[in-house]
């Protein structure tokens, strides 16, 4: 469905000098500097697949989406869409995708929401019983009934997107795609543009490319991500995966009958607080290991209750991002320098 | 596919009634203008006649010459400028049709709404308060007709002509600066291109813009005999093709630079 071979994008960034003196120089003399926003980045996704496209701010995911729906053209590299390339057939494209920015509209803003509908329907070519099929199923599940005859600007955030994600996949795209598209809602839209998405990829095998910041997105909806940071693809696989690649071990609190002094010390497990009777230790992965390290302890020292934690998909995400922050001298080696008159 | 460019055609229509007041703002200043032109005129002709211009034939020249220009359609500069720098192009470029044609049928609505809620009532008024003579010969009406959709397309493709330009440098305001002035100059709607000394006819017979307003005007009034508006409608296609050529190459090389602003 979607392939994309070792693709690249340059932005050239102009340097601007400030002050009176700068702006002079901004008029005759311009510095650039080329900024890699995608570095050789390939994967492929089947039909039907939900993938969720993670990374930080600046990390390149919307110009991957521009580059996947031909709007823009890679510098380097190969990526086709349904065997198409999209730059080159971005009207054949257009027809077999839909797409969903959080942060723009695609509706008419002035206008009602039933005549971006109608124009979507006129615009698509879109057969009568297709729409009808489409509309009853986006008015009940997406509950556009409330305020289908509303001008646009004066839809609350939640009902706009609700009305986006319904005129996206109004002509039955094999394609689905989703920039932040819960950025800004509360926790009820949040939950229920999940579950429509989730809906339409289960039932009607829609494939869907989803970015977002917000994890619970992936985590519902995509059971395979792409990490991106600084334009390059740095995992590729299941949530579960990234898990237990990374998870940094399950953390145990118990609390004891007594003290039982700082001389415990078990295999597999490091002692990361303590306070006399309550002492949390850190130990590796594998929920036996768990159950094996309290009975252990237990042997040993009466124990009157204790909890495990699991580190949720935030913090993992938070310690790859961070560990990657860290080597941030690849990146500004990734961008030259250039002068040009 | 037509049936697409009709409802975007329709939709642009009914976005303008979204803000009805303006339509009042617009009659009473195009009246102003008008109102304007002919006191300045009347003042400089008083009762007498100037290259065979009377002050009568002035005030038809002057409300057709606004009427024109107000539906013209190099206003797509601003539309797409907008969306390049809003970033909200993207928009309109998933769409599965032609991103020109999209352009000029939304445009086409507006121009509709125009005539219906803006020319029309001014013309009236006008003719209330001044008079106003109507073309006799029905050859002139079907000429000022084909003059009229000149104008919009040589106005749309020049307003799209520049918004490409903008590609390359994400901002146009001197150069749609430009191109209003030599547009107020050229069409004619400043000064009619008759009172023009050799010289400057002869720059304003080579440039377009005397298709925006004073050809349509002239036709109109009876001022070009058969010969000279066949010659006139021939040029005006031949502008169309040049034009058109040159958006088509520029459009295939912006598209390749396109950089969309914003997230």
């Amino acid at each position: 469905m979607i392939r994309v071979e070792g693709i690249s994008k340059e932005y050239k960034q102009f340097a601007r000098s400030t002050g009176v003196i700068g702006s002079m120089r901004n008029l005759f003399s311009r510095e650039h500097t080329l900024l890699k926003a995608v570095n050789e980045i390939s994967f492929s996704i089947e039909k039907g697949e939900a993938v969720g496209y993670l990374g930080p701010n600046g990390a390149g995911k919307s110009t991957m989406i521009k580059m996947l729906t031909g709007i823009l053209v890679p510098t380097s590299g190969m990526v086709t869409v349904n065997n198409l390339v999209p730059h080159k057939h971005r009207k054949e494209i257009a027809k077999k995708v839909g797409i969903v920015f959080g942060q723009r509209s695609q509706l008419w803003w002035d206008l009602p929401v039933q005549d971006s509908f109608d124009l979507h329907k006129r615009i698509y070519n879109i057969h009568d019983t297709d729409y009808r099929t489409n509309m009853n199923i986006f008015l009940e599940l997406l509950n556009l009934k409330e305020f289908i005859t509303q001008p646009v600007r004066q839809l609350s955030l939640g009902q706009r997107m609700r009305a986006e994600i319904g005129l996206a996949l109004l002509h039955n795209p094999d394609i689905l795609f989703l920039d932040e598209p819960t950025i800004g809602l509360d926790v009820i839209a949040k939950d229920n543009i999940r579950s429509f998405i989730k809906q339409m990829n289960r039932e009607h095998k829609v494939s869907v490319l989803l970015t977002t910041h917000d994890l619970k997105d992936i985590e519902e909806i995509c059971p395979r991500m792409l990490i991106v940071n600084k334009g390059e693809l740095i995992f590729d696989g299941t949530v579960d995966q990234l898990k237990s690649n990374l998870s940094p071990g399950k953390l145990i609190t118990i609390e004891f009958e007594s003290n039982p002094g700082n001389e415990v010390e078990l295999a597999n497990a490091d002692l990361i607080a303590d306070h006399g009777i309550r002492k949390t230790f850190k130990i590796d992965k594998g929920l036996d290991s768990a159950i094996d390290f309290v009975k252990r302890v237990s042997k040993r020292y009466p124990i009157k209750d204790f909890s495990l934690e699991d580190s949720d998909i935030e913090d993992i995400i938070r310690m790859y991002y961070r560990s990657l922050d860290n080597d941030n001298n690849i990146g500004i080696a990734n961008q030259e320098k250039m002068s040009v008159i | 596919m037509m049936r697409a460019y009709y409802a975007i055609t329709c939709k642009a229509f009914f976005r303008n009634t979204a803000y009805r007041s303006e339509v009042w703002l617009r009659i009473f200043g195009n009246i102003s203008i008008v109102f304007i032109q002919i006191s300045i005129w009347r003042a400089l002709l008083g009762t007498g006649s100037l290259n065979g211009i009377n002050i009568e034939a002035m005030i038809t020249y002057s409300l057709i010459n606004a009427s024109v220009s107000m539906m013209l359609m190099n206003k797509v500069i601003y539309v797409v400028d907008d969306k390049l720098k809003t970033g909200n192009i993207i928009s309109d470029l998933l769409k599965p049709i032609s991103y020109p044609l999209l352009l000029f049928y939304d445009e086409l609505g507006n121009v509709v709404f125009q005539i219906m809620f803006t020319v029309v009532p001014t013309i009236f008024i006008a003719w209330l308060i001044f008079g106003f003579s109507f073309p006799t010969e029905p050859y002139t009406i079907v000429a000022f007709v084909i003059s009229l959709l000149i104008a919009l397309a040589i106005s749309f493709l020049l307003g799209y002509l520049i918004a490409l330009v903008s590609f390359w440098f994400l901002t146009t305001f001197a150069l749609d600066w430009m191109v209003a002035a030599l547009i107020t100059v050229f069409s004619g709607s400043f000064l009619p291109l008759w009172f023009f000394s050799a010289e400057w006819r002869f720059i304003a017979d080579m440039l377009p813009f005397q298709f925006l307003g004073f050809v349509p005007a002239a036709i109109y009034m009876g001022k070009m005999d058969a010969s000279e508006i066949l010659w006139m409608i021939m040029k005006g296609s031949v502008w169309i093709l040049i034009l058109w050529l040159a958006t088509q190459l520029l459009w295939s090389r912006a598209i390749k630079r396109l950089v969309v602003q914003g997230g």
